[in-house]
């Protein structure tokens, strides 16, 4: 009877969110990695969905820190993960085949010291901070390596810094239409921010319930996932291009359908077209 | 060298012209949302008692969302640019898509944020939700089509030597902050508490007690759109549009002066005069109206 209860106050705890959504994130990811072995660039989508599984556990993190009371704070929360994760994420792709792993490592770390800058320099005095931040910085690394596998099909820097372009018969290669010499990467960064503030920032209140909380995550992430889908068309076959975005729409349609379904739910009332309900005693 | 200039001259006012759209259009977008700091004291209403029929579209401060909405504009327009599609068709196809996601991130704010105030009796009103969406995206769009075409005007034609998306998150978080400092004091101290006396600040006592009834009927957040068009919209326009105009205005004039340190040299000087400005006008406020005073008693 006392495992019941403890469902319905927090649903999952949070570490076992964690253990999901690291395994989940760098199996996913390292998925990509078929392209390489079949020859074919139909697997790249599998970033988009490892980028999904990090924002998930990137969520609950983000809960867990801002119950500290910073309520403001949610947003930057998601911009400082990404902050920190594009410096991991863009020093790991020069490890090839061991980036996945190497980005996530070094988010950790990145994350723990401006955790420890900011509990212990700063004093800001968050038991949970130096974890979270550590924890974020990860997720931040590991949305855009997710993010930038499926729109190049590779999560290597060479890929990422150069795309082989005809130009008058011979074939160079251009840094300009890159994913990192074009700056697509700014976008990635801003999709991904967002997207991992927004769960929590848009559920946050009295009435807030972790299912709800994390199936907008995926809503958002699975709607940042279209966008990067279509970015790929840059880099892929267009029968790629069109494998990544069935696979994000479907995605990203069940999930807002789950999220409307769950907000009925969970709201007071559902009301169309009525006038303010005055609670009692005013 | 001359026709240069010219043609720099001509792009800059243009480009002032359309961050004056953009700035207006944002503001009033964010006022229809209840974005950035009138939003907590949308979100506090209902735990005071206060039901109210006002949208209420969380998505995070107006800087972080226009960075997102210009960055992901900018990033497809480029995408297409790539590939060689029309370069008007491509930053239409651009703010569209960013639009799009915009809608998508407002009804999951406001439902999300409704839902768990369920404990205080805030009930969703799904006709607010649509026929607020439409209107927010309609001026998201405007402001997102401007921006980015700003962008491509500074790459493709002045020749900036940053690619597209990255200009698009500079100048999207530029817009949301000059939305957000010029135009939300119109709403949030303003429009908010017409039922205060001006100028007399948000006691604590009246946390949370927001105007709820408009002229005719229940307000809602189309009504504070009217409003904040009117006032807000214009102000954050003037903003935006001045530092687009000026920005640009000094690199096309000053740059070929000393290697580049002439523009950063007028840089400085234009911070000065606006120092000056703001200074004069603050100090000219505070004597002109002073410090908020006690009614006087009738002296019959």
């Amino acid at each position: 009877m006392t495992a019941q209860i403890t469902v319905t106050e927090g649903g999952l705890p949070h570490n076992t969110l964690m253990i999901y959504g690291l395994v989940g994130s760098l199996v996913l990811v390292y998925l990509t990695y078929l392209n390489t072995v079949t020859g074919t660039q139909l697997f790249s989508f599998f970033g988009g969905l490892g980028a999904i599984a990090a924002l998930i556990w990137g969520s609950d993190t983000i809960k867990r820190l801002c119950s500290y009371g910073i309520g403001t704070g949610v947003p930057s929360a998601g911009l400082l993960a990404f902050g920190s994760g594009v410096i991991a994420m863009l020093l790991a792709t020069r490890f090839g085949i061991a980036s996945p792993i190497v980005a996530l490592v070094l988010g950790f770390v990145i994350g723990a010291i401006l955790g420890y800058i900011a509990n212990n320099i700063l004093a800001m005095k968050i038991p949970v901070m130096i974890q979270s931040i550590a924890e974020l910085g990860a997720v931040g690394a590991m949305v855009m390596i997710g993010f930038s596998a499926m729109a190049t099909g590779s999560f290597t820097f060479d890929a990422l810094s150069a795309v082989p372009v005809t130009v008058l018969g011979a074939t160079v290669n251009s840094f300009e239409s890159s994913l990192i010499g074009g700056s697509l990467l700014a976008a990635i960064f801003m999709l991904g921010g967002i997207a991992l503030q927004h769960g929590f920032n848009a559920c946050l209140g009295p009435s807030e319930q972790q299912d709800r909380t994390l199936m907008l995550t995926a809503e958002v992430g699975f709607l940042s996932m279209i966008m990067v889908a279509i970015f790929s068309y840059v880099y892929l076959d267009l029968f790629a291009v069109l494998v990544s975005i069935v696979v994000s729409v479907i995605g990203w349609y069940y999930t807002y359908d789950q999220y409307i379904a769950l907000s009925k739910r969970d709201a007071a009332a559902w009301l169309d077209s009525k006038p303010i309900v005055e609670p009692e005693g005013h | 060298m001359v026709e240069n200039i010219v043609l720099g001259i001509g792009i800059t006012a243009l480009a002032g012209a359309l961050a004056a759209v953009a700035g207006a259009a944002e503001d009033t977008e964010s006022d229809i949302g209840s974005q950035g700091d009138p939003n907590s004291q949308v979100q506090l209403a209902p735990q005071m008692g206060f039901i109210h029929r006002i949208f209420n579209k969380a998505v995070s401060g107006e800087p972080p969302a226009y960075g997102l909405w210009c960055a992901l504009g900018a990033g497809i327009a480029w995408v297409f640019l790539i590939k060689d599609v029309n370069p008007v068709l491509a930053l239409i196809l651009g703010a569209t898509i960013a639009t799009f996601v915009q809608g998508v991130y407002a009804t999951s704010g406001y439902l999300g944020r409704t839902a768990s105030l369920a404990k205080f009796g805030q009930p969703v009103y799904i006709d607010i939700l649509k026929s607020m969406l439409s209107v927010t995206m309609a001026h998201a769009f405007v402001a997102v089509f401007t921006t980015i075409t700003i962008c491509y005007l500074m790459n493709a034609v002045l020749g900036h030597p940053f690619p597209l998306p990255l200009l698009g998150i500079v100048w999207g978080i530029a817009l949301g902050a000059a939305g957000s400092a010029t135009g939300n004091p119109f709403y949030g101290k303003e429009r908010q508490y017409q039922n205060q006396q001006f100028g007399a600040g948000v006691p604590i006592s009246a946390s949370g007690n927001i105007v709820r009834y408009a002229e005719a009927g229940q307000r809602n957040s189309l009504d504070n759109g009217w409003f904040s068009s009117k006032l807000g919209g214009p102000a954050s326009g003037i903003c935006f549009g001045l530092i687009v105009f000026l920005e640009l205005w000094r690199t096309v004039l000053f740059e070929h002066i000393a290697a580049g340190w002439g523009a950063i040299i007028v840089g400085f000087a234009i911070i000065l005069v606006f120092v000056v400005i703001d200074r004069w006008i603050e100090t000219y406020a505070r004597k002109t109206y002073g410090p908020y005073a006690a009614p006087e008693e009738a002296n019959l």
